[in-house]
């Protein structure tokens, strides 16, 4: 029997929601899905299921490209009665932005958060963007509100997480505090790039603007180091479609942030 | 006056809260008797223009709910405010500090399982026990009744089922009773088989808690009542609660049109001066 991969996509930032007219990360994640059309749900959590935001994700995943869905966990009353299985259905589940807290409080009410563990085993492609992307870590650095904070998140990857991620600017130096302070190493996404993990692995960092970049930052000897991946600009003709194989962590750019 | 010179140490702030079982804010007479009900309480503790915050966190922070909580007290004489936890990465506020400053906390409707979870993540639900403990009125409709109960009988995830609340008032506590039989059998069969007796509240009628003890039940539209609901030998009964009601003051349109007139008749007698 064939095993299907277990995938996550977790951008920095970017799609429909931060990306108008540049589908490319979209397109990614729908790329990733084997079904001709794919099952597609958007869960709005995060933006306390936001109408325009539910609008705005049926604009971007149509019809005509995929069957998209939505559950809305504010309006039970609408949408499907059984969650467990609609979300096992999928071929994408794509969590949209804003407060990482009140999305993993929200979940856990709803039993979600063990859903998507199931989904995710059971090869459902899990993606998202900003809060969307920190809930699938161990821990995620938090700017959402006044001072950074730890979040802790569903676990499914073993690594910490910080998204909006900026060199030289503020997530940078949270960060690293953190670090500094124990939070388990891990990976930042700018704005429109997007981790690519197959299984627990990190496979691939592609990107939807050619300069965006992920990092690895670890703690080496009391020193924090962060390692610049290598980057597929998604906009280069033949970087697509994604191949969801391990490949082994290039880092060409090393250099000690601290 | 104390006669060693001392002020009197304060009185212990009175707890209110204010459990309404459904209305909306809209510009009909039950709602507006409503609000006035809600500004009448905030100036108890807030003089003249107290200040007053909307928490809709159980409708998902809709701009909805935020706007008509404005149109209702925006013209009024008060200080609206409302703490969106889903906007606070636009809109920080200082939440403690802010909910602290308040007169009176309105809490709206939509999901209690929702709101319960999202106010845990967020440490609200120990701000507003404080808040409530410092005589600043507490109030909500729906879920945002259901909420300060032992439980609540919540359409969160669709079908009426039982959810606890906050314990900050005891019993139990069903809103919308005469519009939505479903829930209205679900909480009679809940309380039947052993959740804490409590209240059923019709929309447009609520309860209001001052201090220990029971609390007074009054009406904002005529025939709306409240219930007081509980379990004989394994058998729901309900009884309905004298209640008092809360007459409509004139719209705000008719306000401004007093208003109006009264300028007009100042110009008049002036120019009558002038001329």
């Amino acid at each position: 029997m064939e095993t299907t991969p277990r995938q996550i996509v977790a951008f920095g930032g970017g799609g429909f929601s931060m990306e108008s007219g540049n589908p490319l990360l979209d397109d990614y994640v729908l790329g990733l899905c084997k079904a001709e059309r794919p099952r597609a749900c958007f869960l709005p959590s995060a933006s306390g299921d936001a109408d325009h935001y539910i609008v705005r994700f049926y604009r971007a995943f149509s019809a005509h490209r995929c069957e998209p869905s939505h559950i809305s966990l504010f309006r039970r009353e609408q949408g499907p009665t059984d969650l467990r299985r609609h979300l096992l259905s999928q071929d994408l589940i794509y969590v949209g932005g804003g407060s990482v807290v009140s999305l993993l409080g929200v979940w856990r009410a709803h039993g979600i958060d063990s859903i998507l563990r199931e989904a995710w085993e059971a090869g459902v492609v899990l993606c998202g963007l900003s809060a969307g992307s920190l809930c699938w870590f161990e821990e995620a650095v938090s700017n959402f509100h006044g001072d950074a904070k730890r979040v802790r998140g569903l676990g499914l990857l073993p690594f910490s997480n910080c998204v909006h991620y900026e060199r030289g600017g503020k997530r940078q130096s949270d960060y690293i505090r953190f670090l500094r302070e124990g939070l388990s190493g891990g990976y930042a996404a700018e704005d429109g790039a997007a981790l690519h993990f197959v299984g627990e692995e990190l496979s691939r960092v592609v990107a939807s603007r050619p300069e965006a970049r992920g990092y690895r930052l670890d703690m080496a000897e009391r020193r924090v180091v962060e390692m610049q991946i290598a980057t597929t600009y998604l906009g280069d003709a033949g970087a697509m479609p994604a191949a969801p194989v391990p490949e082994a962590l290039s880092t060409p750019a090393p250099s000690a942030a601290g | 006056m104390s006669g060693n010179g001392r002020l009197p140490a304060a009185a212990t702030p009175v707890r209110r809260i204010l459990t309404l079982g459904g209305h909306e804010f809209s510009s009909r007479p039950p709602d507006r008797a409503v609000c006035e009900l809600l500004l009448r309480l905030a100036r108890e503790r807030g003089g003249e223009r107290p200040r007053i915050c909307i928490l809709p966190t159980a409708s998902g922070d809709t701009s909805e709910q935020i706007a008509s909580f404005y149109a209702a007290f925006g013209e009024r004489s008060c200080e609206p405010s409302d703490i969106s936890l889903f906007r606070l990465g636009r809109r920080p506020v200082a939440l403690r500090d802010h909910l602290l400053s308040q007169d009176l906390v309105y809490v709206g409707g939509g999901s209690m399982v929702n709101l319960l979870a999202v106010w845990e993540a967020h440490d609200i639900a120990s701000i507003l026990s404080v808040a409530w403990r410092q005589g600043i009125v507490l109030a909500g409709q729906s879920a945002g009744a259901m909420c300060w109960f032992e439980a609540g009988i919540t359409k969160s995830s669709g079908k009426p089922r039982a959810a606890a609340g906050l314990a900050m008032l005891s019993g139990s506590l069903c809103v919308h009773y005469n519009n939505e039989p479903e829930r209205r059998a679900a909480y009679l069969a809940a309380v039947a088989d052993g959740m804490p007796s409590g209240y059923g509240l019709d929309d447009y009628a609520g309860l209001l808690w001052e201090g220990e003890g029971t609390p007074s039940a009054l009406t904002a539209r005529r025939g709306a009542r409240a219930y007081r609901v509980s379990s004989q030998a394994g058998k729901a009964t309900e009884s309905p609660l004298p209640a008092r009601f809360l007459p409509a003051p004139a719209p705000a349109a008719l306000r401004e049109d007093i208003a109006e007139f009264r300028r007009i008749r100042t110009m008049r007698k002036r120019a009558g001066w002038l001329g």
